[in-house]
C-alpha cells in the first residue's frame, strides 16, 4: 500500500517535473518566435503591427505609474527606517543616502516593478489569451492565416522590453524620494541635498544593473503570461488556473533570475 | 437551379484514408471523401460521430495519425507554416460558437483578415466590410460589440468575417445550431446564393437534417468515425443501410451487448492518465 | 490578361477592364478610376471583358460612384459582364449602379 503511495508520488513529482521542462521549451521557443516575427514578419505579409505594441505599451506601462510610484515610494521609506536603526548602532547613519540609492538602483527598484507587473499585467495577458482559447478565437485566428503568435505574443514582448526599464527608472527615482522623506529628519538635511548627494554617489554601472534586470524580467512575464494563457484547457476554470500559474511562475522566475543576476554581476 | 456545380474532376478537397486517434481510443477511422468545386457538401452525423475531429483536420488545425488531406490541389502536411497561412487566404471558416474577437467591434472582427493579410486601403476595407455586412443583414451594427448581439447575429457576423476574402472555399460548422427556423432558413439561403453567385464551394458541418437537405448537393453521412455513406440528397434519402435510416428517422441506436466487455468497463481501474 | 486601361474618350474617361479582378491589383483599378474622377471628368467603367471581379474589386467601383457624386460628376458602368453582374446581384448593387449596354448608349445618357 505504502509503496503504491510512493510510486504514485513518484509519478506525479516525475510528470510534473516534465511538464516544467517542455513549458521552460515553450517558453524559450516563444522568445525565439519574438526575434524571428519583426525580422521576417514583413517577408511573410505578417509585420508586426505597431499599433498593437502602442496599445500594449498603455497598457502595461503608462497605466502602471500612479501604482507603481505609491509601492516604491512606500519600499524606499521602510529602506530608510531599517537602515537608519541599523546604521545609528555602527555611528555611520550618514550612509543611509548610499545605501537607499544602491538599493533602490541596483535591486528594488527592479524588483519592485517586475512584481507589480506580474500581478497586473502578466496575469491579464494570461487571462485575455486563455480566454481566447476557450471561445475558438485562437483558432479563428489561424485558421485566417494570421500567426498568433506573431499577433498577439511579439506585440506583447516588445512592449514588455520598452516598458519595464522605463518603468523602473521611475521606481529607482520614487524609491530614492521614499528614503528621503524619512530620511531628512534624523539627517538633518534638506530634500534637495538628499537627492544631490543620491545622484552623486550613484554610478552609471548601479543604474544599468536595475535597468538590464528590468529588460530581462520584463520580457520573462510577457513569456510566461503568453504561455500559461496558450496552455489553457477547459473553460472559465482554466483561465482562472492560468492566470494564477501566470503569476506565480513569472514571480518565481524573476526571483530567481535576479539572484543570479545579483550573484554574477556582485560577486 | 445549380448554375456552377458540373465541374466533375476539378477536387477542392480531397480526404485520404484520414485515420485519427487520441490515446487508445481510434476517432476516425479511414475517412476518405472529394469535394468538387462549386459544390455544396454537407457533413452530417450525430454527436460523437467524429464530425466535429474531422473538421479540425480539415482546418489544418491537427495533424493525423494516418492519411492525407489535400486543400486547393495542396497536401496540408506537407505545406510549410508560410504556405499554409497563404493558402488559408482562400479559405473561410465560420466555427460554430461563431468564434468573434470579444474585443473587437462587429465591423472589426469582419475587417480583420483584411486588414491583417492584405495591403488595402482604409476606403476599400470599409466597403468591403460593409458589403459582407449587407449580404447577412447587418447593416449598421458594425460598431456594436459581439456581446451585444445575439446567437443569430454572432452566426452572421462570423459568416461575414469567413467570407469577406471571397474565399474559393468556405467552411460552416452549424450554421443553424441554436437558431429559430426563421434565421436557420435565411442562412441556408445565403449558402446558396453564395455558391451561386460566387461558385464558392461549401462544406457545411451539421446534424440538423433539414438544413442538410435544403443545401445540400451531396451529404456525406458519418457514424463512429467512419463514413457510411456519400452521395446526393436523394440517394442518401433512399439509402437502404440500417443506420443511415436509423439517423434520418432519428431511431435511437440499439445498444447491443457484450456482457464481458460491459462488466470491464464498470469495473475497470482508472489507467494513471498522461497528457 | 488581367489589366486595365484608361482610354480618352470625348468629355469622359473610358476605364476598360480585362480578366479576373482581384485583390492583388484591385487598387491598380481604384486608382485607374479615382484618378479622372479627382480631375473632374466623368468616368465610366468597361467590365465586358471581365471573367471574375472579388469584393475589393467592387468596392472600387463603389467608391468610384460615391465620390463621382460627390464631386457632380458622372459614373457609370459599361457592357456588364454576366461574371460581374451575378456578383453586383448578390450585393444588390445591380439597382444602385447607372448600367449601360453598350457605349453608344453610354454617351447618349451623357448628353
Amino acid at each position: 500500500m505504502a509503496a503504491q503511495t510512493l510510486s504514485r508520488m513518484v509519478s506525479r513529482v516525475s510528470r510534473d517535473m516534465l511538464r516544467g521542462v517542455s513549458d521552460f521549451g515553450y517558453l524559450i521557443a516563444l522568445l525565439g518566435e519574438s526575434f524571428y516575427w519583426p525580422v521576417f514578419g514583413p517577408r511573410r505579409k505578417q509585420p508586426v503591427r505597431i499599433e498593437a505594441v502602442f496599445t500594449q505599451m498603455m497598457q502595461i506601462g503608462v497605466e502602471a505609474i500612479p501604482i507603481l510610484a505609491v509601492l516604491t515610494m512606500a519600499v524606499g521609506i521602510m529602506l530608510a527606517i531599517q537602515l537608519v536603526n541599523t546604521l545609528e548602532l555602527f555611528g555611520v547613519e550618514s550612509q543611509v543616502v548610499l545605501a537607499v540609492a544602491k538599493a533602490m538602483t541596483r535591486e528594488f527598484g527592479a524588483l519592485m516593478t517586475a512584481i507589480l507587473l506580474a500581478g497586473r499585467s502578466g496575469s491579464a495577458l494570461a487571462a485575455r489569451i486563455g480566454s481566447m482559447v476557450v471561445s475558438q478565437e485562437i483558432e479563428a485566428l489561424r485558421v485566417m492565416g494570421i500567426d498568433p503568435v506573431r499577433y498577439l505574443v511579439v506585440p506583447a514582448v516588445i512592449a514588455f522590453a520598452i516598458m519595464t526599464p522605463a518603468l523602473v527608472v521611475l521606481a529607482d527615482a520614487m524609491g530614492i524620494i521614499g528614503g528621503g522623506l524619512f530620511s531628512t529628519g534624523p539627517l538633518n538635511m534638506t530634500m534637495e541635498t538628499y537627492i544631490r548627494t543620491s545622484i552623486e554617489v550613484l554610478t552609471v554601472g548601479d543604474v544599468m544593473q536595475g535597468l538590464s534586470k528590468g529588460l530581462v524580467f520584463g520580457i520573462l512575464i510577457a513569456l510566461v503570461g503568453c504561455s500559461a494563457g496558450f496552455s489553457v484547457r477547459g473553460g472559465a476554470e482554466g483561465v482562472g488556473r492560468a492566470t494564477t500559474r501566470a503569476v506565480v511562475l513569472s514571480l518565481t522566475y524573476v526571483i530567481i533570475v535576479d539572484m543570479m543576476f545579483t550573484w554574477f554581476m556582485n560577486v | 437551379m445549380p448554375k456552377k456545380t458540373a465541374q466533375p474532376a476539378e477536387y477542392v478537397l480531397e480526404v485520404e484514408d484520414l485515420v485519427v486517434e487520441y490515446g487508445r481510443r481510434r476517432i476516425l477511422d479511414g475517412i476518405s471523401m472529394n469535394v468538387r468545386a462549386g459544390e455544396i457538401m454537407v457533413i452530417m452525423g450525430g454527436s460523437g460521430s467524429g464530425k466535429s475531429t474531422l473538421l479540425r483536420h480539415l482546418l489544418g488545425l491537427e495533424v493525423p495519425a494516418g492519411g492525407t488531406v489535400r486543400m486547393l490541389g495542396r497536401d496540408v502536411s506537407e505545406m510549410t507554416n508560410t504556405e499554409m497561412d497563404d493558402l488559408r487566404q482562400h479559405v473561410g471558416v465560420s466555427f460554430q460558437s461563431g468564434a468573434l474577437f470579444t474585443s473587437m467591434s462587429v465591423g472589426e472582427n469582419v475587417a480583420l483578415p483584411l486588414r491583417e493579410r492584405q495591403n488595402l486601403d482604409d476606403n476599400t476595407i470599409r466597403i468591403m466590410t460593409r458589403l459582407k455586412l449587407e449580404l447577412v443583414s447587418l447593416a449598421g451594427f458594425e460598431n456594436l460589440m459581439p456581446s451585444q448581439l445575439s446567437g443569430g447575429m454572432i452566426k452572421r457576423a462570423a459568416f461575414a468575417r469567413a467570407i469577406v476574402m471571397d474565399p474559393k472555399l468556405v467552411f460552416f460548422d452549424e450554421p443553424s445550431a441554436g437558431l429559430d427556423p426563421v434565421v436557420s432558413a435565411e442562412l441556408d439561403e445565403l449558402i446558396i446564393k453564395l455558391r451561386d453567385a460566387l461558385g464558392t464551394t461549401i462544406i457545411v458541418v451539421t446534424h440538423e437534417l433539414e438544413s442538410a437537405f435544403r443545401i445540400a448537393d451531396r451529404i456525406t453521412v458519418l457514424d463512429h468515425g467512419r463514413v457510411l455513406v456519400t452521395d446526393t440528397v436523394d440517394a442518401v434519402r433512399n439509402c437502404q443501410d440500417q443506420r443511415v435510416q436509423d439517423l434520418l428517422n432519428r431511431t435511437p441506436r440499439e445498444m447491443k451487448i457484450d456482457a464481458d466487455d460491459y462488466l470491464r468497463r464498470l469495473t475497470e481501474e482508472e489507467p494513471e492518465y498522461v497528457d | 490578361m488581367s489589366k486595365c486601361e484608361v482610354q480618352d474618350q470625348a468629355g469622359f474617361a473610358l476605364v476598360v477592364v480585362e480578366g479576373e479582378v482581384d485583390m492583388s491589383w484591385s487598387n491598380d483599378l481604384r486608382q485607374a478610376i479615382l484618378g479622372p474622377l479627382n480631375a473632374g471628368r466623368p468616368c465610366m467603367v468597361d467590365l465586358s471583358a471581365v471573367a471574375y471581379i472579388d469584393s475589393s474589386g467592387i468596392a472600387a467601383l463603389v467608391e468610384g460612384y460615391q465620390k463621382a457624386k460627390g464631386a457632380g460628376t458622372f459614373f457609370g458602368l459599361v457592357a456588364v459582364s454576366d461574371a460581374v453582374r451575378s456578383v453586383l446581384e448578390l450585393a444588390r448593387l445591380d439597382q444602385v449602379f447607372p448600367m449601360y449596354e453598350n457605349l453608344e448608349q453610354a454617351e447618349a445618357s451623357l448628353s
